[in-house]
């Protein structure tokens, strides 16, 4: 029998990629034992990182795209380390040097990103339809706020309640913003996360460049996922924008007593931290704010709650690759909203949304609850 | 000298409320006839105290204070050592724990004041030993450990002699490459310093250095040890005060350990072999001197393993991160593999784990090593991954072994277990395996003339007996100590901690010595043991007994006493079936004397009496706990503090049983493989001997129920009054005890 034995140069490929901190970890499964995963399904985080560690990745398998990216064992880990670089690393090595073989939803949604700026493959012209029969106007660089819906928000049939609800509150208020439409490619966040360094660098570049042509000073988003790249990847790149999550503009508008509710919305609201969000960049109150102030809400929150919220499951370029059935965190994340008694389980993020969504559907949960996004309730109460 | 008693009562902290003082203050003045017997509200305040002052002013030789725990206020309540205090614990024991104004703690208070009154008429001031003390300090081995201790005790002012068996000094530290980081932020490797070291020792004039030298001989006692010292074929007699043992450790023997290719394969080798390599310059593999590649580390070799060392080395892990980069640094094309059970890096040692994980050649998994061979030029480690789930190879050009450490003061031969085994017809490794301490006296290094035997009891592993858990340093023999790698595993900066810490040991020894006190754990007791020759019938009891090796013997098997070797434990009156051993504050006198003064009420008052005898280490302020934490317990039974269970002799409980008392409760301290006995053997030793007095409970036909041992833990307070109470059920099911009415 031959037995494996450790392969340096993988590792060196590993750490060249982002896997700096894989050195560091001493198994010591932390990862393993807080990774929502378990809770539907195995998932090893400890071997992963332990197998890259001695190069002894075995790039065909498909648990190399299981990672959701949610962050809770780099929040857990006693060495710092980072888990997710070190998913990241394998994936690059599997989709740029073509080691293993990239699921095929997910080649086809990064391809349509690169292509056509959007993984649903749509064109790009009918990037601001969402808005059709409302008063958004095009961004001009007199323009105080850029909206960047995020692409699920700009082109899914129902999520595009997000964009329009965002819009209304708005319009509502009578704040100064416009959308670039057409021009707005995919943030690129999850591309990245899912190993595409290099189209994430594109569609980086690009957008960097549509803004600062378009004199664009604050945008204004509605994914945690577009807040954390443009926050904290693209600066790197060169970009200089504010950037703003709707749930952080509501509360600021509250504070400023620019944003009053006058009708009440009776219904017991919990509650989901999206990773982004939450983990990632520590933005787990203005939501609550928010939805405490509207009038009627009774605020109710998941026993794991924010920094230990359970993921949807639909980062890391998750929300582009199939979940069997039986093994999907936002199903085992909507039981446990059901099970606390709520009407409306609220969301911040169109990741979560879409999940959600489907997860009702597939459940056959329409009578029991409701899926909304914070800006949704923020304009019933207006 | 004439008696002259003061009573006080305090009626502070709630004692006044809860009794009748006038009734407990003529248990003084009427029963005992105390012409001197003041109740006070607020003893401990100002006025107290000085009513308490004049009266020793005006004469008072013996105070009674009747208030809280003699374990409170004790700064306020010390006198001149010519007067005798007796306390007697109204407060935790009585009020504090039983119903206000209830007759039976009415009885209580009042049989506790008979009790400290039946004490204090027999308890004279301690009459300190004194002899002359020679205050120089031995140390023996002169290795990290040895030389520290040198270097602190001179600091401190005391003559040393330091003696080495080997030719130089330095020991271990001195074969080292370099050692590991010690100071913050623990990145980078170290000289280790040891030619320092070996200087400052070597410039002291205060340390007297025998390199190249052994013992011969060590007789006497703390204080006044003559130690006789071999170098060069000569003899030296030196006085000596104490003696720090820091005889250091060797490595275990890697012969054992075939089963990972060592002897079989050159290129297998030790974690010390590996310091000589480093120290040749590049890191060439014996076989055929290719500069290494790859070089595997396999931990716990032989360590935490039952069929070679059970126990963790400390070290081992620390000295492969170390040597790891002895191998990244002189090659740095090398890759080094080290495979471990556990990486154990303590305290801020964790910095230099993780320094060493992020090298980029340095690989860790944890796994169990299933076997070495040999082909292609290198040793392939098989390895059963316990994280992948699967195999793996490791090929290397160069196998270290993480040896651990054996003390040498390991056993050659079980000297007590195999004479023990061989009178009781027993196999000689089941004697060894029951003995709590391992039966085996230290292989050879001081030489003791003690009649116990020739060298420091040890442990199972061979390590000298200490008080691990409470007193580490102290040794089962007065005024020696054990330090560095031969008391436990350790490493060089944990072996300069301890060896600081064994000299400030030593110097205790000698100054507590010099006052004609005892050293430890009873660092104030100025009493020590008296013996009644005349009544000696030399059974030997006394000096098998005492855990501390205090008595030898003359020809006749008379017990001579070495008082400054003494622990004042009192385990051997304890021992005594002639009971000619006492102290001056306790003897088997006294404490019948307090049992006697127990008032049993007859039998169909129906109020049974229970003596409890609770060891003063850990049941007694347990016991106060419990009544600082208002706990109640039952109010028959009769508290009596004991030095240490070991020091109970048997008359007592014939003593009790014959005067009408129901039971006797006899709580002590832990014992076994992880004692907590301040005295070793004492709560063991009661145990034992309770066994036998089922014979004389048989003789007086009685139950055997009406006799109970514990152990307790003093953090295990709260379980006491369960125990009283159970007791007492017991007690009442049994019935009482026939003899009360006669």
């Amino acid at each position: 029998m031959t037995l494996a034995t450790p392969d340096k140069e993988t590792m060196d490929i590993l750490l060249e990629l982002g896997g700096e901190k894989l050195k560091i970890c001493y198994q010591c499964g932390t990862c393993t034992g807080v990774c929502p995963w378990n809770l539907v399904r195995d998932f090893n985080v400890r071997k992963i990182v332990h197998q890259a560690q001695l190069g002894l990745v075995d790039f065909e398998d498909e648990d190399n795209w299981t990672c959701a990216t949610c962050g809770a064992c780099v929040k857990r880990c006693p060495r710092g380390g980072e888990t997710i670089d070190v998913m990241k690393a394998i994936r690059k090595v599997v989709s740029e040097m073509g080691a293993g073989k990239v699921p095929d939803s997910l080649r086809i949604s990064i391809k349509n990103i690169a292509s056509l700026g959007n993984p649903q493959g749509e064109a790009p012209e009918k990037r601001a339809d969402w808005a059709q029969g409302r008063d958004v106007k095009t961004f001009t660089p007199q323009t105080e706020w850029l909206y960047f819906p995020c692409c699920i928000s700009a082109y899914d049939a129902k999520v595009k309640r997000m964009a329009l609800a965002t819009a209304d509150i708005l319009g509502k208020l009578g704040m100064d913003f416009g959308i670039l439409g057409e021009k707005e490619k995919c943030c690129g966040e999850s591309v990245r996360k899912a190993g595409g360094e290099e189209t994430f660098q594109s569609l980086a570049n690009t957008n960097i460049q549509t803004f600062t042509e378009s004199g664009v000073k604050k945008v204004l988003v509605s994914s945690p996922h577009c807040y954390h790249t443009f926050k904290n990847e693209y600066p790197e790149l060169g970009a200089e924008f504010e950037v703003v999550h709707t749930t952080q503009l509501w509360a600021q508008l509250l504070e400023e007593k620019k944003l009053n509710f006058s009708r009440e919305v009776k219904k017991k609201v919990v509650y989901h931290d999206p990773c982004y969000l939450g983990r990632h960049n520590d933005i787990y109150d203005e939501p609550r704010r928010v939805l405490e102030a509207i009038p009627g809400v009774e605020l109710i929150e998941f026993e794991d709650s924010k920094q230990n919220a359970i993921c949807c499951g639909g980062g890391g370029g998750r929300i582009w690759m199939d979940t069997p059935k039986g093994e999907r965190l936002c199903d085992w994340r909507l039981e446990q909203a059901i099970e606390l008694g709520a009407d409306v389980l609220a969301v911040a993020c169109p990741y979560c949304m879409l999940n959600f969504d489907d997860s009702v559907l597939t459940l056959g949960k329409e009578d029991t609850i409701e899926i909304k996004d914070v800006s949704e309730l923020v304009l019933e109460a207006i | 000298m004439d008696k002259k008693l003061g009573v006080y009562i305090c009626g502070g902290c709630s004692i006044g409320d809860s009794l009748d003082l006038d009734k407990v203050s003529e248990v003084a003045t009427k029963e005992y006839k105390v012409e001197i017997c003041k109740t006070h509200p607020f003893l401990c305040g100002k006025e107290g105290a000085q009513l308490i002052a004049k009266d020793i002013e005006d004469g008072v030789n013996t105070v009674v204070i009747a208030a809280c725990s003699p374990r409170a206020q004790q700064e306020i309540f010390s006198y001149d050592s010519g007067v005798v205090l007796e306390r007697v614990n109204l407060r935790e024991h009585v009020v504090w724990s039983h119903t206000p104004q209830d007759e039976n703690t009415q009885m209580l208070a009042e049989d506790y004041l008979r009790m400290g009154l039946a004490k204090a008429q027999k308890v004279f001031p301690a009459e300190p030993y004194q002899e002359a003390i020679d205050k120089t300090i031995l140390v023996v081995g002169g290795g990290i450990s040895g030389m520290t201790s040198a270097v602190e005790a001179a600091k401190a002012g005391y003559e040393v002699c330091l003696v080495e068996k080997s030719p130089s000094l330095g020991g271990w530290m001195s074969k080292l490459y370099k050692q590991y980081p010690k100071h913050p932020p623990y990145q980078q490797l170290e000289d280790t310093g040891i030619e320092a070291k070996i200087k400052e020792v070597e410039g002291n004039p205060r340390i007297k250095v025998f390199t190249g030298a052994e013992i011969e001989k060590t007789s006497g006692a703390p204080g006044m040890f003559d130690v006789l010292v071999k170098q060069n074929g000569n003899q030296t007699s030196l006085r000596i005060g104490s003696i720090i043992q820091a005889t250091g450790f060797r490595p275990y023997e890697a012969n054992n350990l075939d089963h990972l290719g060592f002897g079989k394969y050159p290129d297998v080798i030790t974690n010390f072999q590996m310091e000589e390599l480093a120290q040749q310059g590049k890191i060439k593999r014996p076989s055929d001197g290719k500069e290494v590649e790859s070089v595997a580390f396999i931990q716990c070799a032989g360590q935490r393993d039952e069929n070679h060392l059970p126990y963790c080395s400390s070290f081992c892990c620390l000295t492969s991160l170390k040597q790891a980069l002895y191998v990244t640094e002189k090659n740095t094309d090398a890759s080094v593999y080290i495979l471990y059970k556990d990486i154990r890096t303590p305290a801020q040692y964790e910095d230099f784990y993780k320094r060493v994980q992020e090298e980029q050649a340095v690989f860790f998994t944890k796994g169990e090593v299933e076997g070495i061979s040999e082909g292609g030029g290198c040793l392939t480690v098989e390895v059963e991954d316990t994280l992948l789930g699967e195999k793996i190879g490791i090929n290397a050009d160069l196998v270290v072994l993480a040896v651990g450490i054996v003390p040498n003061s390991m056993p050659e031969e079980a000297k007590k277990a195999t004479a023990e085994a061989e009178s009781s017809g027993e196999k000689c490794e089941e004697a060894a395996e029951r003995a709590a301490d391992s039966g085996f006296y230290a292989s050879p290094a001081l030489q003791l003339k003690y009649r116990q035997g020739p060298e420091l009891p040890t442990l199972k592993y061979g390590f000298p007996d200490s008080h691990f858990i409470c007193f580490p340093y102290e040794t089962r023999r007065t005024g020696i100590y054990s330090t560095g790698c031969v008391r436990q595993p350790e490493d060089s900066a944990t072996c300069i901690d301890d060896a600081t810490g064994a000299a400030l040991k030593a110097i205790q020894c000698v100054e507590q010595s010099s006052k004609g006190m005892a050293v430890h754990p009873r660092t104030w007791d100025q009493t020590y043991p008296d013996l009644f020759m005349q009544r000696c019938t030399q059974c030997k009891r006394c000096t098998e007994e005492c855990p501390f090796g205090m008595y030898d013997e003359d020809e006749k098997f008379n017990p001579l006493p070495n008082p400054t070797r003494c622990r004042r434990c009192a385990i051997c009156m304890g021992s005594c079936p002639e009971r000619i051993i006492s102290f001056k504050d306790y003897s088997v006198d006294i404490i019948s004397s307090m049992l006697k003064a127990v008032e049993v009420p007859e039998e169909d008052e129906e109020k049974p009496r229970v003596i409890a005898f609770l060891c003063e280490n850990d049941a007694y302020p347990a016991l106060d706990v419990a009544g600082i934490n208002r706990l109640t317990y039952n109010p028959y039974v009769r508290v009596i503090p004991v030095r240490c269970l070991g020091s109970i002799n048997i008359v007592w409980i014939a003593d009790a049983l014959s005067k009408g008392i129901d039971g006797i409760i006899m709580i002590g301290c832990n014992y076994g493989d992880d004692y907590q006995c301040h005295f070793i053997k004492g709560s063991e030793l009661a145990n034992y001997r309770m066994e036998k007095v089922q014979e004389t409970l048989q003789r007086l036909v009685l139950e055997s129920e009406r006799i109970e041992v514990w152990q307790l833990s003093i953090s295990e307070y709260d379980k006491l009054p369960k125990i009283f109470d159970d007791f007492l059920e017991t007690i009442e099911r049994v019935g009482p005890n026939p003899y009360k009415d006669f």
